[in-house]
């Protein structure tokens, strides 16, 4: 038992994890998250829908939809709808702090002479930064779980709670949806060896570049297989397929229908275990500078 | 019968090229157990390039280090030698207590290890302070107490003293003698001569290449000077000649 609990991987992540919950530049990123989640989830439409002016519900919803996205029975939707733009983004931006601050105040040349293997202290760091994306998607749940309750008390609407099946399939791809941004971040921190560039090409890459390609792959087809098989595509059509985007138009930025639900999940899935196995070659092979 | 000890580095025709500049060229040399070698030269001479062979981050074109009798960058070296960066290698926005406990974590050092090493280096009463706000000498003395936790045999020094104030260059030295009369063996860089002085051994450094390696007497005597940067330059001159 203890050879699991003391073992240099996990030495790594405990490590890692206590600096991720010390370091202010993290709550600052999740505080953020939160307060842009909670504004798009809830406060808009709630302003929207006491004011009855429906300009910011594009979808062409009515009151009474507007509150029905409010409730406890939307959870599963809203939980993932601001994902694939900001959401996605912010994740980058931490997985980019996380890897690219080591290089840039020299802690990982310490750490890779004097710690455990360099596969293993990376590996801790990954293990740390997943835990981190799942512990900012429950807070997210836990807090949208209160708003929606508070909704429903104060419209005295009565309290349905969604289907676990839905609530599990929406926590789980919004992970993964989050967790792709994550890693993408930490591999740009790695391969730039700081936070600054990696944070900067992200950023445009996610908000800008993609968005920009689809637009040019919808007048060129060669152009447009690319544009199938990117990050945001993929993560914005997994959660297109949780939220039944086809069937219930969602004109929510970067939530898409391009790729099925099944081919966004393996793409998702790939650029996972991709862009792992490319940072653990990284460490392994790159001088430290 | 006499025991030959094994030194604490051994150095065997060292090449190293980086961004195709040959930084070392065919350098050999030894670093003894528990004692303080001072390593000296102007910067550029190569000395942090030999530090990071020797600690197992840089690629090597040709040659062999061994570091306490195993070949440099083994994993059986990891909790054996400590490194302190040029750079003090420490996160500003944890406090100094918080980035020696990140090491501790690492290395699976007892916890009780970080006052230990925070009352060696004197950073015990700011414990608390969050790193940023430390003066430059401060944050390289909190590397310095990451790189002591454990019982590192070989602690690697890259110019520790650079930017202490005189007294707490003092304190530094005298911390030094303290860890090798204990057995450590201490490699430090440094380019600040006068600093030789307070070494037991010296190995001088200039465009990649040895210079010198010998006790600070030694060298003054055979140089015939009185102190070693007029050693080092008489070296330059013999080398000229």
């Amino acid at each position: 038992m203890t050879a699991v609990i003391d073992n240099p991987m996990t030495r790594s992540t405990r490590a890692e994890l206590l600096r991720l919950r010390k370091w202010p530049a993290v709550w600052v990123t999740v505080a953020v998250w939160v307060a842009l989640a909670l504004m798009f989830g809830y406060l808009f439409p709630y302003l929207s829908y006491r004011t009855g002016d429906l300009s910011f519900a594009g979808d062409g919803d009515t009151r009474a939809q507007l509150l029905v996205e409010m409730l406890p029975a939307a959870l599963p939707t809203v939980l993932v709808q601001g994902l694939p733009m900001f959401g996605g983004a912010l994740a980058l931006v931490l997985g980019a702090i996380v890897a690219g601050n080591g290089y840039g105040w020299g802690t990982w040349k310490t750490v890779f002479t004097q710690g455990p293997s360099r596969p293993t202290t990376v590996g801790g760091s990954l293990v740390a930064l997943t835990i981190a994306v799942v512990g900012i998607l429950a807070l997210t749940l836990v807090l949208f779980t209160g708003v929606s309750l508070v909704v429903a008390g104060v419209e005295s609407q009565a309290v349905t709670w969604p289907a676990a099946g839905a609530l599990l399939e929406s926590f789980g791809g919004g992970f993964l949806v989050l967790e792709m941004w994550a890693l993408l971040g930490y591999t740009l921190g790695t391969v730039a060896r700081g936070p600054a560039l990696a944070v900067g090409l992200g950023l445009v890459w996610a908000l800008v570049v993609e968005n920009l390609l689809r637009g040019v792959g919808a007048l060129l087809g060669p152009v447009e297989a690319v544009t199938e098989v990117l990050p945001g595509t993929a993560g914005g059509s997994l959660v297109g397929a949780l939220i039944d985007v086809s069937a219930n138009p969602n004109e929510t930025p970067g939530i898409l229908d391009v790729l099925s639900g099944g081919q966004a999940l393996v793409t998702v899935t790939a650029y996972c275990v991709g862009l792992v196995v490319l940072v653990l070659v990284l460490v392994r092979r790159r001088d430290v500078a | 019968m006499a025991r030959t000890e094994l030194p604490a580095v051994a150095v065997e025709q060292l090449h190293v090229v980086r961004g195709g500049r040959v930084v070392i060229a065919g350098l050999s040399c030894t670093v003894r157990s528990g004692r303080i070698t001072g390593l000296l030269g102007p910067s550029g001479s190569g000395k942090s390039t030999l530090i990071r062979a020797i600690v197992g981050v840089q690629a090597v074109a040709g040659g062999a280090v061994r570091v306490l009798g195993e070949p440099a960058g083994s994993p059986v070296l990891r909790d054996r030698v400590g490194y302190v960066t040029q750079s003090p290698s420490v996160y500003p926005g944890l406090t100094v207590a918080e980035n020696v406990r990140f090491f501790a974590c690492v290395l699976g050092v007892s916890l009780q290890d970080v006052d230990r090493v925070l009352e060696v280096v004197d950073l015990a009463r700011y414990a608390d302070t969050m790193v940023g706000r430390l003066s430059g000498g401060e944050r390289s003395r909190v590397s310095l107490a990451s790189a002591l936790l454990g019982s590192p045999r070989l602690l690697v020094l890259d110019e520790p003293t650079v930017g202490l104030d005189p007294v707490l260059r003092v304190r530094l030295w005298d911390l030094f003698a303290a860890l090798a009369s204990e057995g450590i063996s201490l490699l430090v860089s440094s380019h600040v001569m006068d600093e030789a002085e307070r070494c037991d051994d010296l190995l001088l450094l200039r465009d990649g290449a040895l210079l010198a390696e010998d006790t600070p007497a030694g060298l003054l005597e055979r140089t015939g000077t009185d102190d070693v940067e007029a050693a080092f330059l008489a070296l330059i001159d013999e080398g000229a000649a």
